[in-house]
């Protein structure tokens, strides 16, 4: 073929479509939080926001991995049944193992990165595609929580216990400081390191990625196992936000998840998303929640609208991106 | 007669051998095996009031079974059917109470079923947005709508003609088993001999394959997600006629019940493969493992471990038999 | 023998297809440009060319994929608007292509009807009616060994390809196209493919043939079109000419786009390889590369030239046999551990395995080297920019910033990234497959100078090609593979396009015996 010369007009830098898309959502997170707090004198508080912050850590922290994840090409539902899981081993292993507290929270945690671990590893080494994977975890850990509770749920914790979940530290809730700490972290290695751009690589081309040496599948057992972690973590705060483990604990956080990180920009199909973006994201659904709550809608049909934010904000950023590409 | 007869005549005796050890097969054998075993071990477990009860009780599951076969048959996925089951149920419920006629409430449910999955086909066929994002935000639509609607609150009163379930046809058989069998055979025979019915299998064996045999994907999709919502409403209409009251929702996961009964049925996960008399006898099946955890005194409380550890093994097993099949 | 080019032979009767000045262009790239020929009831018409020469294109315009540019299309006389694959069915144009289309998971008979199945009564399908008619098919074919229940998916891929003939024959095809036919066949299934074709021309189907393998060409054809860069350069009776002359047709273009080779003191061997095994197309392999030394591999597409490079890669391990690097056995797993061994490789495909498009030049050019950019684990900007920055320099590349996006950039330039992103981890064995495909000649032209520059300083490069002109002029020793195995090697004075091209296509018994 002989070749014609592309236009020189070319000039399109690289994610600058998506610099657009975060920045346009953080206006509208500032618009939102003008509005609602005209609406409601109540919400505009210090105290009303560091509460928002305490009650969005739970799902932040899964978060943060599910944005590697998607990034990555993939996708984990299982994490809700991860948290009830770790919960329920939490207060299992405390109160019928007879371990010390801190040692049942390491317990707890191990849990959760062992079923995140094996989600990965039936992902890359039986090749099950990931959202069957994890649709099928969902159920596997969910039973195991179900199963090993018997619906028994576990009180009592020692006083120190709800440091974590209920107390603050300089003013700002504790929980949120290791939200902090964790966005800080992730934000850097999706960005800074060579494992942030082995995600991208892989989302956008695995086999290329393959082709040139990274390590495809030890990236993704990581991530999955991450996953899990930081379910096992989130299970944690809870128990100790609500003083209580049981076995229902963590139904719906994939909803939650996978709406914040698709809000705030991730595409469903990869290679494409930013920690910011889910923190905006993160914060859009919490303002939401929060803002329906003031106005007398209750808990239960918010969930109405975090779905149809779902939907509605994948549909905007895949148009979006077919006209980016189809040019 | 020997194989090589066989072979002379035209038959392929692999494929004799392969009815026998069908998927179907193998779970009819499980269905009566499991039976038997328990009925060892506590023979209450035969009790025609515990049989029937289970039967009964589940049938709603099979017949939702057949709908999301087909979805999974084309290569998609549906997670919200459960909360939209509960959804039908609620809507036929409130109109009965109002005093619509009755066959309005019995039809309301099939109707509504459909266009709502319709609309989510459409939005995975025209819009392309990945089936699971579209059903796991329309699973929260539901669910969220429905409670907020009903505030939790029972349907009671409910007026005895609405009793759909406890219709015996011909004095014998009773209505949920008869529609289950009835949906089994005629989607079954749908899926066989009517030419969109192949399409299914075609779209999710191979799409490009099947767009240049001039299928339409899109069309398709779309006609399967409608199906699936007319079965989900059958299915909404035994669960809620089944009680003198409705509930303001559905046992926890309905639709992971339902989705393990298709895949294990027989139905992969990968699209393309499975037959609706499979995913129907699943259900009895995982319907039967549910009674038995009782009545062998281990805790009600493993089903869905159990569940979640027979989706695995059955993915697991067709993944690998893929696998051997491309190597060879 | 005559070496004029006659463009056209003489046509017989009135052709069953034709095409006329056919032109199609895609951005950046002129695909035909006014491409005619024609093909007659009952002849079976080959199609030549090398990678890139325009087949493919031609292809999918006949088959109504998409429309051309320019042109039209005949059919018994009448013209065809194909804007449709169902219109080309309707015209009675079948496709088999490389790729086959079928559905695994059904039986036989439902994929050869699959979308046009016989009906019962009240319209349901009639699967004894599928049964039958495909029993008959196979019948007609003298073909034995194939049920039409048996699952697709467990069939050979010479059986699946049955299956796709008579899916063509079930819809009454009178003109069916191949595209690749024998590429993944044992030589009994091309036997048995010829037989079935041999039927075919019988009924007076027309037959469509592309191939790479002369061998094949002269054992099946009638005639030969050669197509080079997108234009029609011959049509020749398969009687009136020879392989010879058919690979000057197809690749000769001169030489003097090849940057003079420069003497290099060969060094000691970088890899050496013995008796490497890997299933289906790496049988028994035995070679050496030294520093400073440029071997080419020349072959027929299909020869498993890539299989054998991607197996010293590590994307596809080896099963038997032995790899040493630098003197020390090694089992390499994974590319990463090629990489690490200090092993690259410039793949075929550069579209899908050698360049993630959506990323920017930057993030491309340090993709195999993030270490060498990275400080533990954190990588510098600094440093990647100066990465890129030195590689667009040194090679060249013409882009308006690192930050554009690399699928945006041309072919040459992309495939200027793809070895300066290698190249970064200074490697010590180079493969290179298909190094300057489909690129223009300037950018071929700087490509040769680098590796000619490179192997100056002691790198042992590996060149995979399918254009003789760049084997013959690059390569200190060419070897030539054919179905699996190394079936010659030349040194540098010794290779010509006759004995080369000789080994490459096999010899002429092999055509004679098949005939």
């Amino acid at each position: 073929m002989s070749e014609i010369p592309l236009p020189s007009t070319v000039k399109r830098v690289a994610p600058w479509w998506l610099i657009r898309h975060e920045t346009m959502l953080a206006a509208i997170l500032l618009v939102a939080l003008i509005v609602l707090g005209a609406l409601n004198n109540r919400f505009l508080t210090l105290d009303n926001l560091l509460n928002q912050g305490r009650l969005t850590t739970e799902v932040g922290l899964i978060a943060l991995p599910m944005t590697f994840i998607i990034i990555a090409g993939g996708i984990d539902l299982s994490v809700g049944s991860i948290v009830g899981l770790c919960a329920i081993m939490l207060g299992y292993s405390w109160k019928n193992f007879g371990f010390p507290l801190p040692l049942a929270i390491c317990f707890s945690l191990g849990i959760g990165a062992a079923a995140g671990f094996f989600n990965g590893l039936v992902i890359t080494k039986v090749k099950v595609p990931p959202l069957i994977m994890t649709i099928a975890t969902l159920a596997l850990y969910r039973g195991f929580a179900e199963g090993i509770s018997q619906a028994h749920s576990v009180r009592g914790y020692p006083e120190w216990f709800y440091f974590i979940g209920q107390s603050d530290l300089i003013g700002v809730p504790a929980q949120l400081w290791l939200l902090l700490i964790a966005i800080v972290v992730a934000g850097i290695a999706l960005d800074r390191t060579t494992f942030g751009r082995t995600l991208y690589a892989i989302g956008n081309n695995e086999t290329a990625a393959r082709f040139s040496g990274l390590a495809v599948d030890r990236v993704k057992l990581i991530i999955y196992t991450l996953s899990g972690l930081m379910a096992g973590l989130s299970a944690c705060v809870l128990v100790s936000r609500v003083t209580t483990t049981r076995s229902d604990m963590g139904i719906g956080y994939e909803l939650d998840v996978i709406a914040a990180v698709v809000l705030g920009g991730t595409s469903i199909f990869g290679g494409l998303g930013t920690i910011w973006g889910t923190i905006v994201g993160l914060a859009m659904i919490q303002l939401l929640k929060d803002g329906l709550a003031l106005t007398g809608v209750k808990g239960d049909a918010t969930i109405v609208v975090i779905g149809a934010v779902l939907i509605l904000s994948t549909l905007v950023a895949s148009s979006l991106q077919r006209r980016r590409d189809g040019v | 007669m020997t194989a090589a007869s066989l072979t002379r005549a035209g038959a392929d005796p692999r494929r004799l051998l392969k009815a026998l050890v069908s998927q179907e097969a193998l779970l009819a054998i499980a269905v009566i095996g499991l039976a038997i075993a328990v009925g060892f071990y506590n023979p209450r477990f035969l009790a025609t009031r515990n049989l029937s009860d289970v039967l009964l009780g589940n049938a709603y599951i099979a017949v939702a079974a057949v709908g999301m076969s087909m979805v999974i048959i084309s290569g998609n996925i549906d997670i919200s059917v459960g909360s939209l089951i509960g959804v039908l149920a609620t809507v036929s419920g409130t109109l009965a109470v109002d005093g619509a006629p009755i066959i309005v409430t019995w039809l309301a449910p099939l109707v509504v079923g459909m266009l709502v999955m319709a609309l989510q086909g459409a939005i995975v066929a025209y819009l392309r947005i990945p089936a699971i994002v579209v059903t796991l935000g329309m699973l929260s639509i539901l669910k969220g709508g429905l409670i907020s609607a009903t505030g939790g609150k029972w349907i009671t009163d409910l007026p005895d003609s609405f009793h759909l379930a406890d219709i015996e046809i011909f004095g014998l058989l009773p209505m949920p088993v008869f529609l289950m069998i009835l949906a089994a055979f005629l989607a079954a025979f749908w899926m066989r001999y009517s030419a969109s019915g192949r399409a299914i299998y075609a779209v999710g064996g191979n799409a490009e394959a099947a767009r240049l045999c001039g299928i339409s994907q899109p069309r398709t999709i779309v006609m399967v997600f409608a199906l699936h919502g007319f079965f989900a409403g059958i299915a909404a209409l035994l669960y809620a006629t089944q009680l003198r009251v409705i509930q303001s929702t559905v046992p926890p996961n309905l639709e992971l019940t339902i989705i393990t009964a298709a895949v294990v049925g027989g139905v992969s996960i990968l699209g393309g493969v499975g037959t609706v008399i499979g995913s129907t006898l699943a259900a009895v099946l995982i319907a039967e493992i549910a009674s038995a955890l009782v009545f062998t005194d281990v805790s009600p409380y493993w089903i869905r471990a159990v569940q979640g550890a027979l989706i695995l093994i059955t993915v697991i097993a067709d993944i690998l038999r893929r696998r051997r099949m491309a190597g060879a | 023998m005559t070496m004029a080019t006659d463009t056209h032979s003489e046509t017989p009767a009135l052709p069953l297809l034709s095409v006329r000045a056919l032109e199609k262009s895609f951005p950046g790239v002129r695909a035909l440009s006014g491409v005619s020929f024609d093909v007659a009831r009952g002849e079976v018409h080959a199609l030549l060319g090398e990678n890139g020469a325009g087949k493919s294109t031609l292809i999918k315009i006949v088959s109504g994929v998409f429309p051309p540019d320019r042109g039209e299309v005949i059919v018994d006389g009448t013209s065809v608007n194909l804007a449709r694959p169902d219109d080309a069915r309707r015209a009675g144009i079948a496709t088999i292509y490389q790729e086959l289309l079928l559905f695994p998971e059904l039986t036989v008979a439902e994929n050869v009807f699959m979308g046009h199945a016989p009906r019962a009564g009240a319209g349901r399908l009639d699967w004894r009616a599928m049964r039958d008619k495909t029993k008959e098919l196979l019948a007609s074919l003298e073909i034995h060994d194939l049920y039409a229940d048996r699952v697709v998916g467990s069939l050979s891929v010479g059986n699946r390809q049955r299956v796709e003939i008579l899916r063509a024959l079930s819809q009454d095809a009178r003109i069916l196209i191949m595209d690749e036919p024998t590429a993944a066949l044992t030589e009994y299934d091309v036997t048995r493919l010829f037989d079935i074709v041999r039927r075919l021309k019988a009924r007076g189907v027309a037959v469509i043939y592309i191939s790479h393998r002369l061998d094949e060409i002269f054992a099946i054809a009638d005639r030969v079109t050669v197509l080079r860069d997108g234009a029609h350069i011959a049509t020749k009776r398969v009687a009136d000419t020879e392989a010879a002359e058919l690979v000057q047709l197809m690749v000769g273009r001169k030489i003097e786009s090849l940057f003079p080779k420069i003497a290099v003191p060969i060094g000691e061997p970088v890899l050496e390889v013995k008796d490497l095994e890997r299933r289906p197309l790496t049988k028994g392999i035995s070679l050496t590369v030294r520093a400073g030394e440029i071997v080419g591999l020349a072959g027929l597409v299909g020869s498993g030239r890539s299989e054998l490079a991607q197996t010293i890669f590590g994307v596809t391990p080896a099963e038997g046999g032995e790899i040493k690097i630098r003197g020390h056995a090694v089992d390499i797993r994974s590319p990463a551990q090629a990489r690490a061994l200090g092993i690259a490789y410039v793949p075929e495909d550069r579209g899908t395995q050698g360049l993630v498009r959506p990323m920017t030049v930057r993030e491309n050019f340090s993709l195999a080297a993030l270490g060498k950019v990275a400080v533990g684990g954190f990588i510098d900007r600094a440093a990647e920019r100066k990465l890129a920055a030195d590689g667009v320099k040194r090679f060249a590349v013409k882009t308006s910033s690192l930050e554009q996006i690399a699928g945006k950039l041309s072919g040459g330039n992309q495939q200027k990234i793809v070895l300066g992103k290698w190249l970064a981890n200074q490697p010590k064995l180079l493969i290179l497959d298909e190094p300057t495909r489909g690129i223009d000649v300037g950018a071929k032209a700087e490509i040769h100078r680098l590796m000619g520059e490179l192997a100056a300083q002691g790198l042992a490069i590996l060149m995979i090609s399918s254009e003789l002109p760049e084997v013959l002029g690059m390569s200190d020793r060419v070897l030539v593979m054919r179905e699996g195995r190394i079936v010659a090697e030349f040194s540098r004075e010794d290779a010509s396009q006759e004995s080369v091209g000789a080994a490459m296509m096999g010899s002429h018994d092999n055509a004679e015996k098949a005939a």
